[in-house]
């Protein structure tokens, strides 16, 4: 079943904003979490505007995962993510992050951006 | 030459030696011609025993001080009946008779000689060029240090599979060796250093031993799969006097490029029925284009069979404009496959299967149970002991060893006549859902890109688009990979011609990326002035700066843009994952890895070389100026250089 459970906690995660469901996260320090979010070295892998990159990991900036998924794939990471344990982050830290990227800026539709839009 | 025969007329008489020797090249190799028997000086008396001990024992002072002509004169002959534009060197002095004889009885004409600062340089822009030309060119390189510079050069290109001709010089026999550095120079097996990752190399005896072995080597560079191949001109050979009765006993033997091998026939019409027969059929191409005819027989392939195309962008295989090129979906893809086509694989088994990084490394398939698995590659042509560049083991179901792209005519053909003459529903309807999948994929990257779009540092996405912006109405070429970057220019841009994109490093040796965009500019240039762009991150670029010196004093003009992370980011998440791993806490991990403090000033180092600089850029909003201003002056001839602050990847 743990596999199970870390494929789909994984998938979750990558997926993001896709699959809402929040409610149930602890109060978080957004400001805290953005100091972390450097320091323990989430940008690395997923951007500093957590945009995600193609070889390192999935967008997570206003992710929609709930917090207990968020907290378990940071303990528990599936694939290739490392593992983040209390010793290195506590669960208020994790916390803290989480509410840091919940509320990072929207993206703005593309067809907003002159080089993106769909006719360019 | 008779000592009062005039240096003029022996010019003469050696040029037409060698003009018969090389007569041969292009008609049969002709046989060596025996040499006439010296006649017995017939005024001379025998000497005596008293007299020959008398020499050996105070030896005379040689008064013979110049000559017109040595061996490496022919070497340099030798070199001419090649296909060689261009010969790259950091210059040394083991190779100074030839260099010489290259820029001056050579007229420094095919091959030119180009100046470069480090020997890796010389090789990996030879790695670059072939891409882009299609044929080798050559480097020299000094005995054993500079052949100790180029390796990891000659590994990248190894393991990308590029023909290149390396040269070396050695220094002659002990008792000819000045005491000192002429010792440190000397090796007994020069080629020992780097023979673990070329394709072929030898070290001449003689003049005739070094224009077989020349041409034998080029011509085993070139066969598929093409590989580096290392020649020691030894110096004694360079620098004696090449007598005029020696000179006519040489031969240059003719240069033939083998046809390539194809794959066995039965064993091709054994895969078209197996592709024909699945539902879900996938094509991988990895190392797999050499040309736009590969580009082109890959669309007829795939179009007759209306599967799917995972291009690995090893090399440019497959245009991203068409609707069967789904790398963008290639995970699901494998998964869903029941048949796979594998064409010049590097890595068949880390296609097929993942490991996690982990305390436990654990592998799970990424293929279903029974899926069928097709390889045509030359891989198994080309395989050494030592260096673990050839992967994992995977038993395909049907493993056709043959150059892909020679064999992919006939696979089509194979395929053609097991498709039923009405036509084939299933194949059809798979097309429409190639379609449907296709047309998704420009907007999730648009709206990918827009996520960071106004990020400082700097989003690579919109860095890419900036770029394109201004790029898009040249004639344009991108001369470096794109992994580090999230492939947008594989999202984003069109990638239709085969000379748009030439693969990445081969063996991931870090200093590539600035060395082979030089040398495939270079070939750019000569095919008519396309614009080269090269991505370069900065820690990769620090590694041979001094590549955009040779562009300036050469007239070879590109665009380099730094991807200016301020680290050496990947080794940034390698540290921090076993930091992680350890629980030692992260704040550590940049010591070591990071390139800041102070922060490099690349414009300078630019203009020092003698490039436009320009930068650094860290507002988004200025990038559009910095790459119009870039591009125009590579237009007028100039290596740029823009510094852009940016996000890790």
């Amino acid at each position: 079943m743990k596999p199970i459970i870390l494929v789909l906690a994984g998938l979750i995660l990558a997926a993001g904003p896709a699959c809402a469901q929040q409610g149930s996260a602890p109060a978080g320090n957004a400001q805290n979490g953005k100091t972390l979010y450097l320091q323990v070295g989430c940008y690395e892998c997923h951007g500093q505007a957590g945009q995600g990159a193609r070889m390192t990991g999935p967008r997570i900036s206003r992710t929609e995962f709930p917090f207990e998924g968020f907290l378990y794939q940071l303990r528990h990471p599936a694939n290739q993510m490392p593992p983040y344990e209390a010793a290195a982050l506590s669960d208020q830290d994790a916390a803290d992050l989480y509410a840091y990227v919940r509320q990072m800026p929207a993206p703005r539709d593309p067809n907003s951006i002159p080089l993106l839009k769909a006719e360019h | 030459m008779t000592e009062s025969e005039p240096a003029a007329l022996h010019r003469r008489r050696f040029l037409k030696g060698v003009v018969i020797a090389g007569g041969a090249t292009i008609a049969a190799p002709a046989p060596v011609q025996a040499q006439a028997p010296e006649k017995p000086n017939g005024n001379a008396s025998p000497p005596t025993a008293a007299a020959k001990a008398h020499e050996r024992e105070t030896p005379q002072e040689a008064d013979r001080l110049t000559t017109e002509k040595t061996g490496s004169d022919f070497m340099v002959d030798v070199c001419k009946t090649l296909n060689l534009d261009y010969m790259a060197a950091c210059p040394g002095s083991t190779f100074r008779a030839l260099q010489e004889s290259f820029i001056n009885y050579g007229q420094n004409k095919r091959p030119e000689w180009l100046t470069c600062m480090h020997e890796e340089v010389a090789v990996g822009m030879a790695h670059g060029y072939a891409k882009v030309a299609g044929k080798p060119m050559a480097a020299i390189v000094h005995g054993t240090v500079g052949t100790q510079h180029a390796a990891m050069g000659l590994y990248n290109a190894y393991c990308d599979r590029v023909p290149i001709m390396v040269f070396t010089g050695n220094a002659g026999p002990i008792d000819e060796r000045r005491p000192g550095v002429e010792w440190f120079h000397s090796v007994q097996d020069g080629a020992s250093t780097v023979r673990d990752f070329v394709k072929w190399d030898d070290y001449p005896m003689s003049l005739q031993h070094f224009a077989e072995s020349t041409v034998r080597g080029y011509t085993l560079a070139c066969a598929q799969p093409p590989g580096p191949v290392f020649i020691t001109a030894d110096a004694k050979l360079q620098e004696s006097p090449l007598e005029e009765r020696e000179q006519r006993g040489l031969t240059i033997p003719r240069l033939t490029i083998a046809a390539q091998t194809t794959g066995d026939p039965n064993a091709v019409r054994e895969a078209a029925k197996m592709l024909v027969a699945a539902e879900a059929p996938v094509i991988i191409a990895d190392r797999y284009a050499r040309s736009q005819q590969g580009m082109d027989d890959l669309v007829k392939l795939a179009e007759l069979l209306q599967a799917p195309v995972v291009d690995n962008r090893s090399r440019m295989n497959m245009p991203n404009t068409h609707y069967l090129c789904q790398s963008e979906r290639s995970a699901g893809l494998i998964a869903q496959a029941d048949c796979i086509l594998s064409l010049e694989p590097v890595d068949l088994y880390g296609q097929l299967n993942v490991m996690r990084d982990q305390l436990e490394r654990t592998v799970s398939s990424k293929a279903k149970k029974g899926v069928k698995i097709i390889s045509i590659s030359t891989r198994d042509l080309l395989v050494h002991s030592n260096y673990q560049d050839f992967q994992r083991y995977v038993g395909a179901d049907i493993n056709i060893t043959g150059d892909a792209q020679t064999t992919l005519p006939s696979l089509i053909e194979a395929i053609r006549r097991e498709i039923p003459s009405g036509g084939n529903t299933s194949i059809e309807m798979r097309g429409r859902k190639m379609r449907e999948a296709f047309n998704g994929f420009a907007d999730r990257a648009r709206a990918e890109a827009a996520l960071a779009w106004d990020a400082s540092p700097i989003s690579s996405a919109r860095m890419y688009m900036e770029l394109w912006e201004q790029l898009k109405q040249e004639d344009w070429a991108l001369v470096s990979d794109s992994d580090f970057s999230s492939n947008w220019p594989h999202r984003l841009w069109p990638l239709e011609k085969h000379y748009r994109f030439i693969g990445g490093s081969g063996g991931y040796g870090v200093g590539y990326q600035p060395v082979a965009a030089l040398g495939a500019a270079l070939a750019h240039r000569d095919a008519g002035g396309r614009v080269a762009v090269s991505i370069t991150g900065d820690g990769e670029f620090n590694m041979a700066p001094h590549t955009l010196w040779t562009a300036a004093h050469h007239g070879i003009p590109y665009l380099t843009v730094i991807q200016n992370n301020r680290a050496y980011h990947q080794e940034v998440m390698h540290v921090q994952r076993m930091a992680n791993r350890h629980n030692r806490g992260l704040r550590n991990v940049p010591i070591g890895t990071t390139i800041d403090n102070p922060n490099i000033d690349y414009v300078k180092i630019a203009q020092g070389y003698g490039a436009v600089g320009i930068g650094p850029i860290s507002d988004p909003n200025d990038l559009s100026e910095a790459f119009r201003k870039g591009i125009a002056a590579v237009k007028a001839g100039q290596p740029v250089l823009v510094d852009v602050v940016m996000q890790p990847r």
